[in-house]
């Protein structure tokens, strides 16, 4: 692994906390539960990164709603964020995205063994979210359950859908290393020539 | 909003009220370091904070985010989210909870305990948020970079550098995606995307070229640091503490534990 890779990554790795923490404040209103776009970045960051620097940039993702900037659901932050009920989903993003990027990883990206990672990744997810929430709040399994998973089921199939066409558009920017080997790239690079 | 680079068409550039703004203030002066602790200390002591305290903090924080140049407009329209989440909360608590009832919807009775718990649970919530807010707007990604580089040294096995730059590329990234997604947005309904109606097609061409452009845009910056030599070992940004530093945290410190004592 050259430096210059690592270098790349690292700055990739942190564009995806970006994604995640903006993805936490843009709430798409659909069905009785808003879907928040967080676990969708985690989701492709998996898909994207491989599991380590996937693993990089939900810690770092983590270590900021940690120091109390406000970067988790709606703008909270801070410890007691993480070890309130809600704070296994936060910690079960680290399993989710390790599996995702290490099932994923040098297969040439079939269909099936992506959304196979992404149900699984999420399954576990909902294995460390719900039971850390029944352990803090009490509450029974089935209504654990009840609450903290069944009603996000519909968006995270939808998520999971989403996140594979995005996943191939995006693979050729993110795999050149040289800048104007791919005419796709040179395309974007023009019309942005003057963002930031 | 007074940030607006000159010759920028208004409305292109909405810029989010939650990142670095100059200012020569002692907050701004103070250590990051002192910053950060002050703020865990804080935070901790919200959580279990009465009503008094929190009317205490509250009025303080919003006095001294005005005074930052935080509009309250501005910091509600970037907080809406929270603040519905908050009423829900708030709601939810008045309705289910037992006591005494001031009022009834059909079957559900809003009772006065209730209230003041919700309120007291929302207004905690709040000040968690305001807080990390105050220190992304007095503190220069550099120096947020240096602090976390800083209390990380002592873990081995962990590259702390490695992961201070990334801290601070992951804040100077948050308002630079928002102004991407502006201007995407913008550019999407200059082309009359509004006349689909589509929701597929119109998320998707949202989506795809704000990623792509975000993608570029890191591209171009990892290049960038890779042409000017970055290696992790590289003098950054010295953090000094002054002796108002230290008194500064005591204060902060002495004020955390008194409310946890109350």
């Amino acid at each position: 692994m050259t430096d210059s890779h690592s270098l790349r990554m690292s700055v990739f790795a942190a564009l995806f906390a970006a994604l995640t923490a903006m993805g936490a404040f843009i709430a798409v209103p659909i069905g009785p539960v808003p879907i928040v776009l967080q676990n969708l970045f985690v989701m492709l960051a998996g898909l994207l990164l491989g599991p380590r620097w996937g693993l990089a940039s939900v810690g770092i993702y983590l270590l900021a709603g940690f120091c109390g900037l406000p970067v988790f659901a709606g703008g909270q932050a801070g410890i007691g964020r993480l070890i309130g009920p809600t704070g296994g989903y936060l910690i079960g993003y680290l399993p989710a995205v390790y599996i995702i990027g290490r099932m994923t990883r040098g297969s040439d990206h079939r269909l099936l063994r992506e959304a196979g990672a992404m149900v699984l990744g999420t399954l576990l997810l909902y294995a460390c979210g719900v039971s850390w929430l029944k352990v803090v709040t009490g509450l029974s399994w089935t209504k654990a359950l009840a609450v903290g998973m069944l009603p996000f089921l519909i968006g995270d199939a939808l998520k999971i859908a989403a996140a594979i066409p995005i996943a191939r558009s995006l693979r050729p920017v993110m795999q050149t290393e040289v800048p104007a080997a791919d005419p796709m790239r040179m395309e974007t690079a023009g019309r942005t020539g003057s963002t930031p | 909003m007074h940030m607006r680079v000159a010759g920028e068409p208004a409305g292109v550039i909405r810029m989010s009220p939650i990142s670095y703004r100059l200012g020569t203030g002692a907050l701004h002066a103070l250590d990051a370091r002192f910053k950060f602790v002050i703020l865990i200390v804080l935070s901790l002591s919200v959580v279990k904070a009465g009503a008094l305290h929190l009317a205490l903090l509250a009025c303080g924080q919003i006095a001294l985010l005005s005074f930052l140049g935080c509009s309250f407009k501005s910091l509600t329209t970037e907080l809406r989210y929270l603040l519905v989440l908050l009423l829900l909360v708030f709601l939810v608590r008045a309705f289910t909870m037992p006591g005494e009832a001031v009022f009834r919807l059909y079957w559900l009775s809003f009772s006065r305990q209730g209230a003041a718990a919700g309120a007291l649970i929302a207004a905690r919530m709040l000040l968690v948020v305001l807080l990390g807010t105050t220190l992304v707007i007095t503190t220069r990604p550099a120096e947020i970079k240096a602090a976390v580089e800083w209390f990380l040294k002592p873990f081995p096995g962990l590259p702390a550098a490695r992961i201070g730059t990334m801290f601070g590329l992951l804040l100077r990234l948050i308002p630079l995606l928002s102004v991407q997604f502006a201007e995407t947005m913008d550019a999407q309904r200059a082309r009359g995307v509004e006349n689909r109606i589509n929701p597929v097609y119109r998320l998707t061409w949202l989506a795809i070229p704000f990623l792509r452009r975000s993608f570029s845009a890191a591209d171009r910056l990892s290049i960038a640091m890779e042409a000017r030599c970055y290696t992790d070992d590289r003098t950054g940004h010295r953090l000094t503490a002054t002796r108002r530093d230290w008194l500064v945290l005591a204060v902060g410190i002495v004020y955390g534990i008194f409310v946890l004592a109350t």
